[in-house]
């Protein structure tokens, strides 16, 4: 069966005031019908453009240069303004990270909800309305038939965020792009929404698309991960096999900086520091040829340096690496 | 897990009830109802609306007919007087005042209109359509408003609905700039987006999603455009340039202005009616801009 979204070769440029500088370079990949794939990585490494530019909704001045994003076989590149508003709330949707902004102030979320589904479907407002109830009632919103007819002001942010995914999902699309959608919310919160999201893709089936930095959440809902480092996908593959043998440095360097808290482990681990990765992302423009990772990387050595960044090399079935050295400094090899 | 979800949600639920209910538009009705100028100002608005519906018939004096001598002072027989032709100034105030406030209304309801359709074309779409749109209306702004509309009305006719037109095509830049802003600041927020996201086409964008949520700024300066163009049209009938068949506050000041030292009710009772309609209808501009304001509404 062929896969819900197909990104190839996607190349995102900013048309700048010194020409076009490149955003997003080269990534490559497939979502299978009910799967996950997550966009892991730091602020401005490209992920939430990855997802602009699949909607179709990147801001102005910003261009897809090279590749092909196919939704379900269609080429999402080459569509008409018609075919990308059909496209749009039928085929994919999307949630946004800002549930207090994502809202429309103006109307209730039963409202709200009742629009996509009286355009889409050309349900009568009544049925609109009823139907509303049903989806805040999916997303386990409690008093629903009372919510329905609450203003986005009235709910908390996780309310907000589950009416967003409502929203998202009321004309059943094929995929459903989340641009971190805890980021905003409080912890407990975040491992509802996410249990919330992985209990509606058992149910719909459908393709997910998850950018996000929370590793854990990556562990629990992905099936495969592309980490993204300014701009460049440079690891991908199975998520539990990345989350097990992360190669890059930089991904293991992301999976340092989260805190491991087991029952049963001597308190001095806890107390021992949290690892960082020093440096900060390059910014655009600044990214040359060669590793974009380098001035940042504990590894880095001479090779590195004397040649650019490698492509993504396949390592088994289920990982790929773009590192010069992923070999040396492997899990294995390094013990 | 499912013990996290029913404790995290149960405060919410029981204050549902009290907060239910509350839309945008009640709660701005009820905060412009706390607010002493804005109810002052539209009792006075209401009053004077009032009086021009239904005083003339209650009078029963007809405003072109002459009434007494001319620049009689005010006494028994005319209440507030009589102009240089004899007619009855209280009688011209009240069915003047229709004419005054129905051009101001129009001339107010044409200079949004052509104002939000411009600005909101132009900052929605932005680009070139921006562009294009307020090199127009930088046109239309650099064009002293008074001479131009004096040229309209001196080219079209001296006639109430020419006057109208003339006061809504000079004044509805500064509506197309403040609407332009608005589009650009909300454009690119994550609800638009949102609706975008979801299959939403330009027009739904601009009218449903977009338009509703740069209306407050939009209704207070509608509001204050009231005004304006009542003080247009006393301006443009002052110098003459009135309907010199219909009856209005404008026209009495125009009329009446050789007269000012002999005989001061003619000018003075017109001039106070203008200044009054004026100052409630920005009363009421103010009490609205309160009200949706929502910095000020947290305060109160």
């Amino acid at each position: 069966m062929p896969p819900v979204l197909s990104v190839k070769d996607l190349s995102v440029s900013m048309n700048g005031t010194k020409g076009m500088v490149p955003v997003l370079e080269h990534l490559s990949f497939d979502v299978a019908q009910g799967k996950t794939m997550a966009l892991v990585g730091e602020s401005g490494c490209g992920k939430s453009m990855t997802a602009l530019a699949i909607m179709q909704l990147l801001p102005e001045d910003f261009r897809v240069t090279s590749g092909s994003i196919l939704l379900d076989g269609v080429e999402v590149l080459s569509a008409s303004p018609k075919e990308l508003r059909s496209l749009r709330g039928n085929k994919m949707s999307m949630i946004f990270q800002e549930p207090m902004t994502a809202l429309n102030p103006l109307y209730t979320v039963g409202n709200q909800i009742g629009e996509v589904l009286r355009q889409r479907r050309g349900l009568s407002r009544r049925d609109a309305h009823a139907q509303a109830i049903q989806f805040l009632k999916a997303v386990q919103i409690p008093a629903a038939d009372k919510r329905v007819d609450a203003y986005p002001h009235q709910l908390s942010g996780g309310m907000r965020q589950r009416v967003m995914i409502a929203m998202a999902l009321a004309c059943k699309p094929k995929l459903l792009i989340a641009d971190e959608p805890t980021t905003a919310l409080d912890v407990t919160v975040q491992a509802q929404i996410f249990d919330l999201l992985s209990e509606l893709q058992d149910d719909t089936d459908t393709a997910i698309v998850l950018i996000t930095h929370d590793l854990g959440a990556v562990a629990e809902l992905a099936d495969d991960v592309a980490v993204l480092y300014a701009g460049r996908c440079i690891e991908q593959g199975a998520a539990d096999e990345i989350i097990a043998h992360a190669r890059h440095p930089y991904t293991r360097g992301l999976m340092a900086c989260v805190p491991h808290l087991q029952l049963g482990r001597a308190i001095d681990h806890l107390a021992a520091a949290l690892d960082e990765i020093p440096g900060m992302v390059p910014p655009l423009g600044a990214r040359g040829p060669d590793c974009a990772f380098l001035p940042r990387c504990a590894f880095a050595s001479e090779i590195c340096r004397a040649q650019p960044q490698p492509p993504l090399d396949r390592i088994n079935a289920g990982a790929a690496v773009s590192c010069w050295r992923h070999q040396e400094i492997a899990p294995g090899a390094m013990a | 897990m499912t013990t996290i979800k029913s404790t995290a949600v149960k405060p919410d639920t029981t204050m549902l009830p009290a907060r239910a209910a509350t839309s945008p538009i009640a709660a701005a009705l009820r905060q412009f109802a706390r607010s002493p100028a804005g109810v002052a100002g539209a009792v006075v608005l209401i009053l004077i609306i009032l009086a021009t519906l239904l005083g003339p018939h209650l009078y029963g004096v007809d405003p072109l007919d002459i009434a007494g001598a001319p620049l009689t002072p005010p006494d028994a027989d005319a209440w507030l007087g009589t102009d240089y032709l004899g007619r009855d100034i209280l009688s011209g105030l009240l069915q003047g005042g229709r004419a005054t406030l129905a051009v101001g209304g129009v001339a107010a309801l044409i200079t949004i209109v052509i104002g939000v359709t411009m600005g909101s074309l132009a900052g929605f779409f932005g680009g070139p359509i921006d562009t294009a749109l307020v090199k127009v209306t930088e046109f239309f702004q650099i064009l002293p408003p008074l001479l131009f509309a004096m040229v309209l009305v001196t080219l079209f006719g001296q006639s109430l609905v020419v006057v109208t037109l003339a006061i809504g095509v000079v004044s509805w830049p500064s509506a197309a700039r403040l609407t332009r802003a608005e589009f650009l600041r909300l454009r690119n927020l994550d609800f638009v987006k949102a609706s975008r996201a979801a299959g939403g086409g330009n027009g739904h964008l601009i009218l449903r999603v977009v338009l509703p949520n740069a209306l407050p700024p939009i209704i207070v300066s509608a509001t204050l455009a009231i005004g304006v163009a009542i003080l247009f049209e006393g301006g443009l009938s002052f110098l003459g340039l009135g309907d010199p068949n219909t009856m209005s506050w404008g026209l009495m000041l125009g009329q009446n202005r050789n007269y000012v030292l002999d005989a001061w009710w003619t000018v003075t009772f017109p001039g106070a009616a203008i200044f009054i309609a004026v100052l409630a209808i920005s009363l009421i501009g103010d009490g609205i801009n309160d009200a949706i304001n929502p910095r000020l509404r947290k305060r109160g």
